[in-house]
């Protein structure tokens, strides 16, 4: 995986994936609560509303400090941190590296790819690699923070994180040992 | 929820201190990162909570109990794998779903299995996203390490939830 890549391409301007995630939402949005006004009328509406002003109310009040608290996650480990970290240690310790580093890489497919092209141009090795791609797949801070936490809860989300801990290093591993891949 | 709220709090006002004496451009920084992040994720979060509270109306009594109630043991975990791997879209989407399931009956430990396999399988992404971008042969590289481990997440969890009390997470 030590093929130099052309230069990773840019990732794409933020707004129009944001669109499209509003537009994906609002017609899922749409199509669930036109069936629950079919299939449970009146009365499900009002109790469907009922339940997501529930979770508004319980969500408000924590989203504000985990907005910033994955603000300040984001700013203090600074991108280039990330890939000077990742080039720089190998054996375990770069698997462990890049298992924090993919938790701690905030935003969607768009940012954390370009990411590791660049990461692969650099020379990271595929254990290394993978075991970051796991990490944030699995284990990103920012969703944990900002869904995962309002809407399933603190207690939830602490027994996912411990259960997926350890995957994104034993991911890395194998990938390391597997045989017949060649570099 | 009144003590994760103030448990966050605390928390984000410990790491706003250490970046005011360690590196306080990261910490104006981190403020506009987190109103930018607000201003996108408020308007889908306003379209999701409705969406969560439409399915967990919709979704039977008792229909993820059969499905992927603790009871279903391995599986309730294999049927959660595939159901994961074929949810599109982001957490606004996702994680309502897992919170009407959870209404309606499944196991915690299951729903962990599902969260995993949406976000490692992710079928949608790696269409979309990770083939284009990565090449097919880094994708096969992440599937053959992969496929097990929400399997894995969702048993570990399992033996997590056995040494906690019981009902000390559900619904």
């Amino acid at each position: 995986m030590t093929v130099p890549h052309p230069a990773p391409p840019q990732p794409r301007p933020r707004n129009g994936a944001n669109r499209t995630s509003l537009l994906i939402v609002a017609a899922l949005s749409a199509a669930s609560g036109i069936a629950c006004w079919i299939v449970k009328g009146e009365a499900g509406m009002v109790q469907a509303l009922a339940i997501a002003w529930d979770l508004f109310v319980t969500i408000i009040p924590v989203l504000g400090a985990a907005l910033l608290l994955a603000g300040f996650v984001q700013a203090g480990i600074a991108k280039e941190t990330i890939g000077r970290w990742l080039g720089a240690e190998s054996g375990m310790r770069g698997l462990v590296v890049a298992t924090i580093a993919g938790a701690a890489t905030p935003g969607g497919p768009m940012a954390a790819f370009p990411l590791v092209l660049a990461l692969s141009a650099g020379g990271a090795d595929r254990g290394a690699m993978i075991a970051y791609v796991t990490a944030w797949s699995l284990n990103g801070f920012q969703r944990i923070l900002v869904w995962e936490i309002p809407i399933l809860g603190p207690e939830f989300a602490a027994l996912r994180f411990l259960a997926s801990l350890p995957l994104p290093i034993l991911a890395g591993l194998m990938a390391r040992r597997l045989p017949g891949w060649g570099r | 929820m009144m003590l994760t709220g103030i448990a966050i709090w605390l928390i984000t006002i410990a790491a706003a201190l250490v970046l005011w004496r360690r590196d306080r451009p990261a910490l104006a920084k981190g403020g506009r990162f987190a109103v930018g992040t607000l201003k996108n994720v408020l308007p889908i979060m306003l379209l999701a909570l409705p969406m969560a509270g439409f399915l967990t109306v919709l979704v039977p009594d008792r229909f993820a109990a059969i499905l992927f109630g603790a009871e279903t043991g391995l599986r309730g975990h294999l049927l959660a794998t595939v159901v994961g791997a074929l949810i599109p879209g982001g957490p606004f989407v996702s994680f309502p779903i897992v919170l009407a399931l959870w209404n309606s009956g499944a196991g915690a430990a299951q729903m962990v299995t599902l969260i995993s396999a949406w976000s490692v399988l992710a079928v949608n992404r790696v269409i979309v996203w990770e083939a284009p971008l990565m090449g097919w042969r880094f994708v096969l590289l992440r599937l053959v390490t992969g496929f097990w481990l929400p399997l894995a997440s969702g048993l570990l969890a399992e033996a997590m939830l056995a040494l906690l009390p019981p009902g000390s997470i559900g619904r």
